[in-house]
Order: structure tokens, then C-alpha cells, then sequence
């Protein structure tokens, strides 16, 4: 039995017990019910069975937190969670965080925070995370939070610029 | 003779045709239009959205209906063959499609093709897998741990095809193996290339001489000895390869991750023997890769995209062969190796010789002298580049194939002026010049080619003193403790910029019913914003806003190609390439523009910001959109009708790689670079605490991409000079840190804050007088690392990365 989270706008879910390898997640804030294999990583659910191809693997082995996704609130590396056990929880991926225009899209652009751009909707979904829990970093509090990302291209620098002004937006309303 | 005359005659063959049809260019060209969105900041970069919204496809997302997965074997030892495979149990495992050996027929002793290299120096022999001894499509026999060999399955799902490359019994001859270039010159290491009698590699194009260095060593009031050595990095690309390819009876498409897609397309009909028409070759955002796609004939490319092709063929669906990151530590970059240096200077800094030798680990594609020729005046030089066999992945150019050319320019000069206890500044400008001339020879090549007189390498340097603070922070070698208790370090260099001179290419600009503005040619896009440059280039030419001009770079079928960003150079050779169409197609509507306007001709009309006008009365406008669709309609069955688009293409050929002697041209801007460090004496720790870099661009056309480049070379910089190793285990050959945690490379937290200061003087040999900034500085910086760990602890550590194991050694205190 498992609760999904009940603050869902269009839903309302009743607990069931579900059978074996079947679970259910709030992705993106729509509900999902998925038979999955207990050796399926959440990466590979959501890319390559739901095509949410947003989120990236990079190093593959939890090194560089391209494939980051928001799981009940908190930034996880998809390639290394195992996606049944993660019933009854709520992932938001880069493709949430752009359906709902957050001003990371935005600032990103402006500041070319991103190169080839493989690495960068994990470095969007971390920030993402950061914003949610701390609406004012510092730009040091910023690059601890970013400093589990790898970027090949060595956008680093840009990413403390995009991530205030976003803060900033947030701030304003 | 003067100087312009001498450079003529210097100009290869194939050059001075192309010169007489006005394709090669050498001098400056003056600009003829007003820029409004070239050079502009805020230009809306044209990937930005896609790629931060995760919408942006790159090849390892691409999927076809009913698509296998394919996987190869790779070599478990350093040096082995296979006596005996057994792939029963593979075969008999539910959900394999089809299981390639490499004693199959249809691969058994074939050769990857190179041949379409085989003329001039880029030929296949000077770097990558065709240095490896032997490079069949699917060997039996393995060269370096990790070689693609042996088998190659496809599957349902990946794990299925990795689950039967375990089940493959192999019974392995174990081999000698050398894995140090130096240990693989003495007399009782094993031979590795079969029938062989040394592993040196023999080639021509190892040796360079200018002058008499022994009259050089003569006329020195000192001369110096170091040696210095390089191990091994990688590119380690964002994206880890793939292919995805559909046989469709004789013809073909591909979706590759590739940079030079062309090239691949024309090896894969040759080894199929296919018709070049029969395939169709896609490309869609790709992860970096610096260069490590970049060489289409290597396994990793061309093998990859054979067997895919042929699984796909045997099993007939679609095919995704994919590499894990295991699989990408190969293709090491190319300055491993170990260098010898003799130096002779005056006592006031003026160098009269140097020696070098460089022995490279599988790699001989520079030498390791050019930017000692190209930016000073030393008048005897003498490079030994030997390129020796080891049982290691072979080495290929990544960002960029100057690595040990850079190494040495910095290694000369900051030796030299640490010996007589000078500013490096002073010993930089004492011998700086081109090709054994002083500078006076650059001004005049300036003046007598149309371009602006002026001392680059003098104004760089200026800028960058002022922005790190080089008079008052400069001190002698280990003089400087911080309060924190870490020594303080300083150091500069400096180079030319280079990547201005090469490339070829084709794109058409096209202007459509509504006005909008396409350019289309296929592209790869494999990091450094490059579409956008070209969009305000088209924007600024023909004179319409920037947003309605678009890109079109996913298929080569349109028969277009822009320069891929394998020659180093992009934005110089695709620059000159859509500004030619842009200019053409501008031509063209202005011409069908004079019709419609009823003018005498075209120049009496100009475009403004999407409005077409008359000079003389600028009330009469119209908008492209009233011209294109007026001018040549084609009626068809009654009243439907459609009008063809104005379409205009160019080629362009901006080059070949090489110095004034091949190419005409000089290099002539220049760049210069600081670096502070903080060295713990008790860890042995180096922290970059700021870099300062100022680089002649010639001219932005995107600032904010000019400053991308410049962040991100010094992140890989430091990244490469400080961090960066693969290990392999020498009992077993084995390579020990094949992945992202135990391979590691700079992170936000890795260097300090990085200034990125430009200049535009002009000087540049692209369009506009454009030069490149993409390789620069991730090939400077880390041979900085060098004289400013020197100027921290007062002792070298020519040993790359510089390690805090190093740095104590150094220190004395292990
Ligand atoms: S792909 Fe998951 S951490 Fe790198
Ligand atoms: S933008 Fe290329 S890896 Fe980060």
C-alpha cells in the first residue's frame, strides 16, 4: 500500500494494492501505473520507456548528475535508483520544469549557461532542487550545489549568473 | 622580393588554382556591410531553448520502430588472440537476433578502409586507429585492453546483447605487451607490429630542422637541459557513442555521432560497396567531443558504423550499436609522451637555439615545434618526433593536436627566464617574431596585405598585466607565502591564435515564401554555439532581423555541408561559406526586387531589417515577403499556384593547416595568458585561484560564444594539467579508472574565477577578420600549470598532470 501524494490538480487517486513489479509515480505531475523489471533504473524507465529523453546519462555511473530528476522533492541521480522502488513517489523531470516555464529556462539561455547542452538539464533540475529549498544562494552555495554535475564543456562558470537571476525572478513573483 | 611575393610563390599548387577563382583568400577583405546583429550580446542563441528544455535529440536518444541493440566484445587483456570462441550459449540465449564473429566470411580479414585519407599528410598512418598494427573490422586478435574484437551481438534490449557477450567462451593466447613509449624503444622489449624489428614508427614527417642549432649552442652564453612528460588524458565526451542505422535493401540511413559525417558517409560506401547516393546520413545534437568523433576512420567510427550496418542488413531491423563509458576511454589525446629540451640563450634573454626531441605514445601528428616557429624569431630549431607502438588505445588530436606544441613554447621560455631570474614577460618579447623574423616582419605582412598595423601580442599582454595585476604581484620563483601558509604562484604565456586557416565547405541560403530566411547545409553542432554566429552573419548580409533566420543542419541529403568542426576550424571556413550564399541570395532578390519595383537595377535598392527600399526615396518599401512572392510565380492547374523561393549556395575553401610557408598567411593574432596558484606545501595541493586570458579574436561575431570557449578551455585546461590520468595497471595492461569516478576531471569547485578579456583588431584570416578561439586555450593552460607551480615552490614539475604526490616529491618531502 502506498500513498501518492495528494496535492495532484487533476486526480484523485485511490491506494490499491498493486501486483508484483507493477507501481505507481507522479511524473510531472501526471499519474502513472507501469510494470517495470526490478533491474530497470528510473533513468531507463523514463527515457527509454516513456521517452522523457530530457534526461541524460553522461557518466552512466552515478559520476556526473546529468540524469538528475526531483524525487519527492529531492535531487537524485535516476541511473542509480531503481525504479520499483520508487512507488507512490513524485518525480518531476527537466520536461516538468519546462512545461511549467520556470525562469531557469529563460536565464540559462540568456547567460549560455551550456555548450553542447548534453549536461545541461541535469544542471537545470539540480538548480531546479537548490531554488525550491534555498530561493536566495550565494554564488558560493551555488557551486556546492552544482558541484556533483559535470559538464565536458566547462560551462561552470556561467551557471552561478543564470541560477541568481532565476532566484531573482522567483523572488519577484 | 618582398615578403607578399615570397609567400606567393610558397603557396602549394592546388592553392594558387583555387586563389585564381577567388575561393582562397589572402590578405584582409574590407568589410561592406554595417553590422547590427554581428557582434551584437543578447542575440538569442538559436539551440538555447532546445537544449535547456532537455527537447534537444542527441544520437543516443534516437529510437526506430522495432530497433535491436547492439554490442561488441572488447579485448579483456593488453595483448592476446583468440584460439578458439565458442557462441553457442550466446546464440541459444532468448532475444539474440544475430551474432557477428570475426571469422565470419563477410568480415573475416578485412581491414577497416582508410583510403580516402591516403593522399597528403593526413593520411591514416599519423594518428589514430591506423596506427595500431593491424585494423580489421572484427580481429582476432586484441592490441590494448578494451579493443572492439572478436564478436558483435544484437539484441532485444541491451542487457540481452551485453548478457550474450558474457556467455561467449574464449580461449585466450595471452601476449607480450609494452606499455611506456621509452621502456618500448629499449632492445628487450617485445615487438609488437608483426615482422617488425623496433616499435618506433617510422614516418617522414618526424623531423624538422631550421638553422644550426650547433651554432646555435655556440653562440649561447648559456645553454640549458630539461625534460618534461605528458601522460596519458582523454576527451571523454559528454555523450557516450552511438549509431543507429536501417538497411533498406541496398540503400540506407544512418544517424550518426560523428564530426565529420561526409568523410563517414564515403568510408562506409567503399567498405559496403554501395553507391555514395544510397545512403542517407543524419545528424542531430550531439554531446562534445572536441575532435574524438573526429576521426572517421578510426574503429570507434567507421567499425562501428560497419557492423551496425551489417547486423542490420543480416537481421533486417533497424540497428542501435552503442559504446557504455567503459568503452570511450580510447583515443587518448595526443601528446603523450616524453620530450627532451636544449636550450642556448644570451644572458639578456635572446634564445639562439633549441633542440628538442619528443617521444610520442601512438600518436606523430605534430612534431611538438610548430608554435616555437610560429611565434618567435629563434633562428636554429631542431624537433625529433618519434612515434613509438605500446599496447595502449590509439592516440588522436582532441582540442587540439597542438597540445605539445603549446607544452613547448611555454616549457622554453619559462625555463629560460627562470635561469637568468627575468621576467617571462621580457624573454617573451625579446624573441618574439615569426619564423626566425622579429615582429617587424608580421607589421609588414599586415601592411603590405590590408590590414591593420598593430602589435597584438603587445596589447594582449598589456591588458592581461593590468587585469591580474603582474607588476605588483610578479616575484621571484618561491618567494611568496600567504597568510594561510600556501605559496603563492604567477605565471604567464602566450601563443598566437590560430585556427584561421582551414576548412572547406558548401550551404545554401534560402529565402522562403514568407520572408523567412533558412540556411541549410548539414552541420554537427558538438559544442561551441555555432549555429548562432552563422544566423547573425545571413542577418547582417542580407539585411533582415536576426529571428528570422534559421538553420537547417540535420541531413547531408540537402547536398550541402558545412566545414564539421574536425578541422578545427568552424566559424572561419562556415563564416566565409553563408556570408558568400547570403550575399548571392541578397543578390538574387534584389535583382527579382528591381522587376517588381520597376528600377533600373538591383543598386538602386537596399534591405533593411526585413524592408526592401529604394535609396533614393526611401518611402517606397516593401517587405521581402511582397517581393518573393510577386516576382516569379508558377501557375499550375488553375488557381493553384506556387512561386519558387529565392535559393543561392556557395563553397568556400578557407585553407589548409599550416604556417606562412603553405598557406600564404602568417599567423597574426595573438594571445596571452596568467594564471595564479596556491600550493599547499603541506598536501602538495595546487589550487588555481585565477586565470586571466586575452585573446585576439579578430573580431566577436557572438561575444557571449567568444567567452563560452574561453571559460571552457580553461576549465579543461586545468582540468587536463591538474587532474586528469588514465592508469593502467602495469602487470596486467589493464586500464584501471575507465569510468567518471575514478577518471576525474575539474568540477564548478575545481578553478578560481577566470577572466575572459578579448581584443578585435581585425587580424584575423576569416571573414570579417575572424580567427578561432575554440582550441586555444584548453591547449595553453595546461602548460601554464608548469611555470606557475614553478614560480609557487621555486622548483619544476614538468611532469603533467602535476600531481600533490609530484609536487611533494619536488618539495622534498616523500
Ligand atoms: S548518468 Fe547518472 S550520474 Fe552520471
Ligand atoms: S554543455 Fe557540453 S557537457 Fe556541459
Amino acid at each position: 500500500m502506498h500513498n501518492i501524494a495528494t496535492d495532484v490538480a487533476t486526480h484523485s487517486v485511490e491506494s490499491l494494492t498493486l501486483s508484483d513489479n507493477v507501481i505507481r509515480l507522479i511524473i510531472n505531475d501526471e499519474i502513472h501505473q507501469l510494470r517495470v523489471e526490478p533491474d530497470w533504473t528510473l533513468h531507463y524507465l523514463i527515457h527509454d520507456r516513456l521517452g522523457l529523453t530530457g534526461t541524460k546519462t553522461f557518466c552512466d555511473r552515478g559520476a556526473c548528475g546529468s540524469c538528475t530528476v526531483i524525487l519527492d522533492g529531492r535531487p537524485v541521480l535516476s541511473c542509480m535508483t531503481l525504479a520499483i522502488e520508487c512507488d507512490g513517489k513524485r518525480v518531476e523531470t527537466i520536461e516538468g520544469i519546462a512545461a511549467k516555464q520556470h525562469p531557469l529556462i529563460d536565464t540559462y539561455v540568456k547567460h549560455h549557461a551550456m555548450q553542447c547542452g548534453y549536461c545541461t538539464p541535469g544542471f537545470i533540475v539540480t538548480a531546479k532542487a537548490l531554488l525550491d529549498r534555498n530561493p536566495d544562494p550565494t554564488d558560493e552555495e551555488t557551486r556546492q550545489a552544482l558541484a556533483g554535475n559535470l559538464c565536458r564543456c566547462g560551462t561552470y562558470p556561467q551557471h552561478p549568473t543564470a541560477v541568481r537571476e532565476a532566484a531573482q525572478i522567483l523572488r519577484k513573483g | 622580393m618582398t615578403m607578399a611575393q615570397e609567400s606567393e610563390t610558397h603557396l602549394p599548387g592546388s592553392y594558387q588554382r583555387l586563389r585564381a577563382d577567388g575561393q582562397y583568400r589572402v590578405g584582409a577583405e574590407p568589410t561592406t556591410i554595417a553590422f547590427n546583429h554581428i557582434g551584437k550580446r543578447g542575440e538569442r542563441r538559436v539551440d538555447g531553448y532546445e537544449k535547456a528544455t532537455g527537447k534537444a535529440l542527441y544520437t543516443r536518444d534516437m529510437v526506430l520502430p522495432g530497433m535491436l541493440f547492439a554490442r561488441v566484445m572488447r579485448c579483456p587483456y593488453a595483448h592476446a588472440r583468440i584460439k578458439q570462441m565458442d557462441t553457442r550459449s550466446a546464440e541459444a540465449l532468448p532475444g539474440v537476433r544475430a551474432i557477428i564473429r570475426y571469422d565470419d566470411p563477410e568480415v573475416k580479414g578485412r581491414a577497416l578502409n582508410g583510403s580516402y585519407f591516403a593522399q597528403g599528410w593526413a593520411r591514416p598512418k599519423l594518428a589514430g586507429w591506423a596506427l595500431k598494427p593491424v585494423h580489421l573490422v572484427l580481429a582476432d586478435e586484441g592490441w590494448h585492453e578494451g579493443q572492439p574484437m572478436g564478436v558483435v551481438i544484437a539484441a532485444d534490449t541491451e542487457a540481452i546483447a551485453e548478457q550474450a557477450l558474457r556467455l561467449v567462451r574464449v580461449e585466450w593466447e595471452e601476449l607480450p605487451f609494452v606499455l611506456d613509449q621509452e621502456d618500448a624503444l629499449k632492445p628487450d622489449a617485445p615487438v609488437l607490429r608483426p615482422g617488425a624489428t623496433s616499435n618506433e614508427i617510422h614516418d617522414p614527417r618526424k623531423t624538422f630542422k631550421f638553422g644550426d642549432v650547433e651554432k646555435g649552442f655556440q653562440e649561447a652564453d648559456r645553454v640549458i637541459e630539461f625534460q618534461a612528460r605528458r601522460r596519458a588524458h582523454l576527451w571523454a565526451g559528454a555523450e557516450m557513442p552511438s549509431v543507429l542505422v536501417r538497411w533498406l535493401d541496398g540503400r540506407m540511413e544512418l544517424w550518426v555521432h560523428e564530426q565529420q559525417p561526409y568523410h563517414a558517409k564515403q568510408l562506409l560506401a567503399e567498405w559496403l560497396d554501395i553507391g555514395m547516393d544510397q545512403i542517407t546520413m543524419n545528424t542531430v545534437y550531439q554531446g562534445c567531443s572536441f575532435g574524438g568523433r573526429g576521426n572517421p576512420a578510426n574503429h570507434s567510427e567507421n567499425g562501428m558504423n560497419i557492423l551496425a550496418t551489417l547486423l542490420s542488413k543480416r537481421t533486417g531491423r533497424p540497428i542501435k550499436m552503442l559504446y557504455d563509458r567503459r568503452d570511450t576511454f580510447f583515443g587518448e589525446s595526443g601528446d603523450i609522451a616524453t620530450s627532451y629540451f636544449k636550450v642556448g640563450f644570451k644572458n639578456d634573454g635572446t634564445i639562439t637555439a633549441v633542440q628538442m626531441k619528443n617521444i610520442f605514445a601512438v600518436y606523430v601528428a605534430a612534431t611538438g615545434v610548430d608554435h616555437l616557429v610560429e611565434n618567435t624569431k629563434i633562428p636554429n630549431l631542431s624537433c625529433e618526433a618519434i612515434p613509438v607502438d605500446v599496447s595502449i588505445g590509439p592516440a588522436w588530436w582532441a582540442r587540439c593536436e597542438h597540445l605539445p606544441s603549446c607544452l613547448s613554447l611555454t616549457l622554453v621560455f619559462d625555463h629560460v627566464a627562470a635561469e637568468l631570474g627575468m621576467d617571462p614577460i621580457e624573454v617573451a618579447l625579446k624573441n618574439d617574431g615569426n619564423h626566425g623574423h622579429d615582429v617587424s616582419y608580421l607589421l609588414q605582412y599586415m601592411r603590405e596585405h590590408g590590414f591593420p598595423e598593430r602589435d597584438s601580442l603587445k596589447e594582449c599582454i598589456e591588458i592581461g598585466k593590468r587585469a591580474i595585476g603582474w607588476d605588483e604581484k610578479w616575484h621571484q620563483p618561491g618567494a611568496r607565502k600567504l597568510p594561510n601558509g600556501k605559496l603563492h604562484g604567477i605565471a604567464f604565456t602566450w601563443d598566437h591564435n590560430w585556427d584561421d586557416s582551414r576548412g572547406t565547405g558548401s550551404a545554401a541560403v534560402m529565402i522562403e515564401n514568407d520572408g523567412s530566411v533558412n540556411i541549410i547545409g548539414q552541420h554537427v553542432d558538438i559544442g561551441p554555439n555555432p549555429w548562432t554566429p552563422l544566423c547573425q552573419i545571413v542577418a547582417d548580409e542580407i539585411g533582415v532581423p536576426f529571428e528570422s533566420v534559421h538553420i537547417k543542419p540535420w541531413t547531408l541529403d540537402t547536398g550541402f555541408a558545412l566545414m564539421s568542426p574536425d578541422g578545427s576550424a568552424n566559424l572561419v571556413a562556415n563564416g566565409a561559406i553563408v556570408r558568400k550564399a547570403a550575399q548571392k541570395a541578397r543578390r538574387m532578390l534584389l535583382e527579382l526586387a528591381a522587376e517588381v519595383f520597376e528600377v533600373a537595377c538591383p543598386e538602386e535598392l537596399d534591405i533593411q531589417n526585413g524592408a526592401i527600399f529604394v535609396k533614393a526615396d526611401p518611402g517606397r518599401t516593401k517587405t521581402i515577403r511582397q517581393v518573393v512572392t510577386k516576382a516569379m510565380p508558377m501557375h499550375c492547374s488553375g488557381a493553384f499556384w506556387t512561386q519558387p523561393p529565392v535559393l543561392a549556395w556557395a563553397w568556400h575553401a578557407q585553407g589548409i593547416w599550416g604556417q606562412a610557408d603553405e598557406t600564404g598567411r602568417p599567423r597574426l593574432c595573438r594571445q596571452a595568458h596568467f594564471m595564479e596558484v596556491e600550493v599547499d606545501p603541506d598536501t602538495g595541493q595546487v589550487d588555481v585561484t585565477r586565470v586571466v586570458n586575452v585573446n585576439d579574436v579578430g573580431k566577436a561575431v557572438s561575444p557571449e560564444a567568444v567567452e563560452g570557449q574561453m571559460y571552457g578551455g580553461t576549465i579543461l585546461g586545468v582540468s587536463r594539467g591538474l587532474i586528469e590520468e588514465m592508469v593502467w595497471d602495469p602487470r596486467t595492461g589493464v586500464l584501471l579508472n575507465g569510468n567518471l569516478l575514478d577518471y576525474k576531471y575539474a568540477t564548478a569547485l575545481d578553478c578560481g574565477p577566470i577572466d575572459t578579456c578579448f581584443i578585435e583588431t581585425g587580424l584575423g584570416h576569416g571573414p570579417y577578420g575572424t580567427c578561432g578561439i575554440g582550441e586555444a586555450t584548453p591547449t595553453i593552460i595546461p602548460a601554464l600549470l608548469s611555470p606557475a607551480v614553478y614560480n609557487a615552490i621555486g622548483k619544476w614539475v614538468d611532469d603533467f598532470p602535476i600531481t600533490p604526490e609530484k609536487v611533494l616529491q619536488a618539495l622534498g618531502k616523500i
